[in-house]
């Protein structure tokens, strides 16, 4: 099969191309996700950052409003107690000690509908009892008033007294009078514990002094109260103070802050996208950069190989031109030197007949006057009917010369003629066997007989070569090979003609033929001075020649190799240095060939 | 009727020799033989004034007989018939063998009979001499008297010729007909040696008139390509001494020039000898056709000159004269 290089290549290395440009998109790909996969861990960590510290600036926000409130409920506690503790409640606390409370703290709570226990409405309404009790203790309403004075216009907004039983002894919400606050978390650190404890809760609704606010955040205080000059607790006060306008501020400022972060986030966000487009777009004009140059790359190598096809096959054809014309110059020196020998095997035959004819036209030239006067001599003879004549003879005795000159050997003449005619025997056996050698008159393949072509070969190699070579034949009876008779002859004469050329001085060639019903073989033997080891294997070669430049082609065996296999034969080679070579041509019998040679 | 003369030939074909035989036994004695070892042994028994010899013949060729017959009979003449253009015979039927003729199968048989009566003639009449041989000692004698015309393109010939010859003669070199006419005018020349053509002019001709007009001189042929009609020519037409396909090995050059200069020696000494060397007459065309050549290249020669333009004219036209007598004008 033909090797396809413009082809091959093209599919080759567009292949190629194709998996290097792939495996570049991929991996430009896969860098493109994993830059994307981080950029967004990035700003998810970003985002939680700004989230956190939001969170925890609001955090710290409250819990710094809850302390500086707390310190200040604390003061005011002090400032409270200092103030209303020793003159005013401390009657109203041991007047209102003295309210029994067992009998409404004996009933048990009741767990409400999320199971939490709490007290039930009858207890409820036991405390609220002892409230109207406390409220009933004369110098109440001074006291209500002076802490309503106390609190007025402040952002305190309900202030509570418990006695150290946790009974609710003073609300500025008088409905919270008598309620038990024992359970309470808040009460109990500040009433055992002595420590303030502050919540920041919202209230929907609250009762404050100057009536029902809605919609406030306040901070209740759960502060003990020391007897003044001791460390000595003597009750809880829960004060309510308003921090709506702070609160409201800290989450202005948070709802700030988290604007900015998401506005940060955003940012981030958007820069990773445009980051992303940006690589992606950079990944993208290097990959089109990279695929223009692989095309570019192939276009440059596809015109390269094309040319070099282009070469090739220019090559390729000056070889196979070159190749003719050597083979067409072999062959007219093989028929140069055959026709040489042809012009001198003819000249030896034409030499003797020229020479023989032309001397025989003179002999009958000279025979003219001799054989007028027999003629006129048997003329005279007829018209004498005596047995003697008288002869006038003064004018044949003029032209005696004549007459003596015509006296020619009839005999002689005669062998003249016989050896022209041996001569243009010659002559046309010569113009047979060449004839026989060419082979024009027939189709290009025939069934021939090896022996016959070999015997003309033979005559027209003789013609040839030095005539110390004796050529000798030893042909057995052959069956027909089917062949091309003229190419199978110039490849015998070129056998022929190598043996005579391997042969100084004397020598001899012998052309044999052999079979055994499936092959001929037809063997050319000379006793030259044979093929030294180094050449042997060469001389099969195209262009490898022994003879001097311009004498040899180096094409002979070559072409006669070539001829040989055509016929699905083969050329053998046997060679001793000095003793001779046999070249052995092997060619097929014809099979129907034989057939009727076995019936 | 006298048969005056007795020749020899020899061919493998037997309806050749017949032929032959045919053809010459009405004037000569002929003997014939059909391979070289009968023909020398005939030889050996008589006195032959010509073999004609085939040069293709098994075991010994014509060249090689006639080789033999030249040292077995040096008054032999010999002539070599062939049907084969082989350029390696004819160069050797001239350096070995040094035969009157060279004839060409299918011969004339007006002439061949002719020829061989000349032949006969020659044998009969002119003195034979000893082969010379080669052994490329320059004889000091005649140192004094020889001079070689070298002809040729190439410079380096001269010197060649030079370097061979030593002290042994005058070298003149030309590479010019019309010098070389010029100088065979002016001075006498004992050998040319000469290629076969000069300037692209062929020169075989002044070689083959100087020698039918001067046959003391002795001619050598160097040759780069030649073909077989041209020495087959200069054998017929001019007698060459020898004829050598180059290039020339500095040895064998000396040898030749050597042995052509004894050659002239001894023809000068005994001007019958040069009979052995008579030449087939040059066609009258052909001088006609030299002179004119000649002259042209002496008129180029002349105009590249001009300072020596009528004199040499002149000199050359007389030379012409002098050299091939009636057919210059």
């Amino acid at each position: 099969m033909r090797f396809r290089l413009v082809r091959y290549f093209t599919v080759a290395s567009l292949g190629v191309f194709g998996l290097v440009a792939g495996s570049l998109v991929y991996f430009e790909h896969q860098q493109g996700e994993s830059f994307k996969q981080m950029k967004e861990e990035q700003s998810a960590f970003f985002g939680e950052v700004q989230q956190g510290f939001a969170e925890r600036q609001d955090a710290s926000a409250r819990r710094d409003l809850l302390a500086i409130h707390e310190a200040g409920n604390v003061n005011l506690t002090r400032l409270f107690a200092n103030a209303l503790w020793s003159s005013d409640f401390q009657p109203f606390v041991a007047r209102a000690q003295a309210i029994d409370v067992h009998q409404c703290r004996a009933m048990p709570d009741v767990p409400d509908a999320s199971g939490r226990m709490t007290p039930p409405p009858e207890k409820k309404a036991c405390f609220s009892e002892v409230g109207r009790q406390i409220m009933a203790i004369p110098g109440f309403a001074e006291l209500d008033a002076k802490v309503y004075d106390a609190m007025k216009k402040s952002t305190v907004f309900k202030i509570k007294v418990f006695d150290l039983r946790g009974i609710t002894i003073y609300s500025s919400e008088h409905a919270q009078i008598g309620e038990d606050k024992m359970t309470n978390a808040g009460w109990r650190g500040a009433a055992l514990d002595g420590v303030a404890q502050s919540e920041l809760t919202h209230r929907d609704t609250f009762s404050a002094f100057e009536g029902v606010v809605e919609d406030r955040d306040l901070i209740s205080s759960y502060l003990p109260v020391l007897e003044p000059g001791s460390a000595k607790i003597v009750g809880v006060f829960e004060v309510y103070s308003d921090v709506t306008p702070f609160l409201q501020q800290i989450e202005a400022t948070s709802a700030q802050i988290r604007e900015v972060a998401e506005a940060n986030q955003r940012r981030v966000e958007a820069a990773g996208v445009a980051g992303l487009a940006a690589i992606d777009e950079a990944s993208n004009r290097q990959l089109a950069v990279v695929g223009g140059l692989l095309a570019l790359l192939f276009v440059a190598l596809l015109l390269i190989v094309r040319r070099a096809d282009r070469i090739i096959v220019e090559q390729e054809r000056d070889r196979e031109h070159t190749h003719q014309q050597l083979t067409q110059s072999e062959k007219m020196a093989s028929l140069g030197q055959m026709v040489a020998g042809v012009a001198h095997q003819l000249n030896t035959p034409l030499a003797f007949s020229q020479n023989n004819v032309l001397m025989v036209k003179d002999a009958l030239q000279s025979m003219q006057y001799p054989m007028k006067v027999a003629t006129r001599m048997s003329e005279i003879l007829r018209d004498v009917d005596g047995d003697h004549v008288t002869l006038k003879v003064v004018r044949l005795k003029q032209n005696l010369d004549q007459l003596e000159n015509g006296s020619v050997d009839v005999s002689m003449l005669q062998e003249m003629l016989t050896d022209v005619l041996d001569g243009i025997n010659q002559m046309s056996e010569l113009v047979v066997n060449l004839r026989d050698f060419t082979r024009l008159d027939r189709a290009s393949t025939t069934r021939a007989d090896l022996n016959k072509s070999l015997r003309t070969v033979a005559y027209i190699a003789k013609t040839v070569i030095s005539k110390d070579i004796q050529v000798a034949e030893e042909l057995t009876e052959l069956p027909a090979v089917e062949c091309n008779v003229s190419q199978l002859n110039q490849v015998f004469l070129n056998l022929i003609n190598n043996a005579a050329q391997a042969i100084d001085g004397a020598g001899r060639i012998v052309v044999r033929t052999e079979t055994d019903g499936n092959t001929v073989r037809v063997s050319v033997a000379d006793t030259g001075k044979g093929i030294p080891k180094d050449v042997l294997p060469h001389i099969f070669d195209l262009y490898y020649t022994t003879k001097p430049a311009g004498e040899g082609t180096g094409l002979g065996l070559a072409i006669a190799r070539d001829i040989v296999r055509e016929h699905g034969g083969d050329i053998e080679v046997r060679t001793e240095v000095g003793v001779g070579t046999t070249f052995t041509v092997v060619l097929p019998a014809c099979e129907a060939q034989t057939l009727p040679l076995a019936a | 009727m006298k048969k005056n003369g007795r020749i020899l030939c020899v061919d493998d074909e037997p309806n050749i020799v017949r032929s032959l035989q045919w053809l010459l036994q009405r004037e000569f004695e002929v003997h014939t033989a059909s391979d070289g070892q009968a023909a020398l042994a005939l030889v050996g028994a008589n006195d032959f004034d010509v073999v004609i010899s085939d040069q293709r013949m098994p075991v010994m060729s014509g060249v090689e007989l006639l080789r033999e017959v030249r040292r077995l009979s040096p008054r032999t003449m010999r002539i070599l018939l062939t049907g084969y253009s082989d350029m390696q015979a004819v160069v050797r039927s001239v350096n070995e063998s040094e035969v009157f003729r060279f004839i060409n199968k299918p011969w004339n048989i007006s002439e061949l009979p002719k020829i061989v009566a000349q032949a006969v003639k020659i044998a009969r009449t002119q003195p034979a001499q000893a082969p010379i041989e080669e052994d490329g000692e320059m004889a000091a004698a005649l140192a004094d008297e020889a001079s070689i015309l070298v002809l040729d393109d190439n410079p380096g010939m001269a010197e060649a010729v030079t370097e061979a010859v030593g002290n042994g003669a005058k070298v003149a070199y030309t590479g010019n007909l019309a010098e070389a006419v010029g100088i065979l005018n002016n001075e006498p020349i004992s050998v040319i040696v000469s290629e076969t053509r000069v300037g692209s002019i062929d020169a075989t001709r002044l070689v083959r008139l100087m020698k039918s007009r001067h046959p003391e001189i002795v001619t050598i042929m160097l040759s780069d390509e030649s073909d077989f009609e041209t020495v087959t020519t200069l054998i017929n037409q001019g007698q060459i001494y020898r004829f050598v396909p180059k290039p020339v090995r500095p040895g064998y050059l000396k040898l030749i020039v050597a042995s052509a200069l004894r050659k002239h020696v001894s023809l000068k000494q005994e001007p019958g000898l040069a009979g052995r060397h008579e030449v087939e007459a040059t066609p009258a065309a052909v001088a006609a056709s030299l002179v004119s050549d000649v002259q042209s290249v002496a008129s180029q020669v002349a105009a590249r000159n001009p300072g020596l333009a009528a004199g040499f004219l002149g000199s050359i036209g007389a030379g012409l004269r002098r050299l091939f007598g009636a057919t210059a004008h």
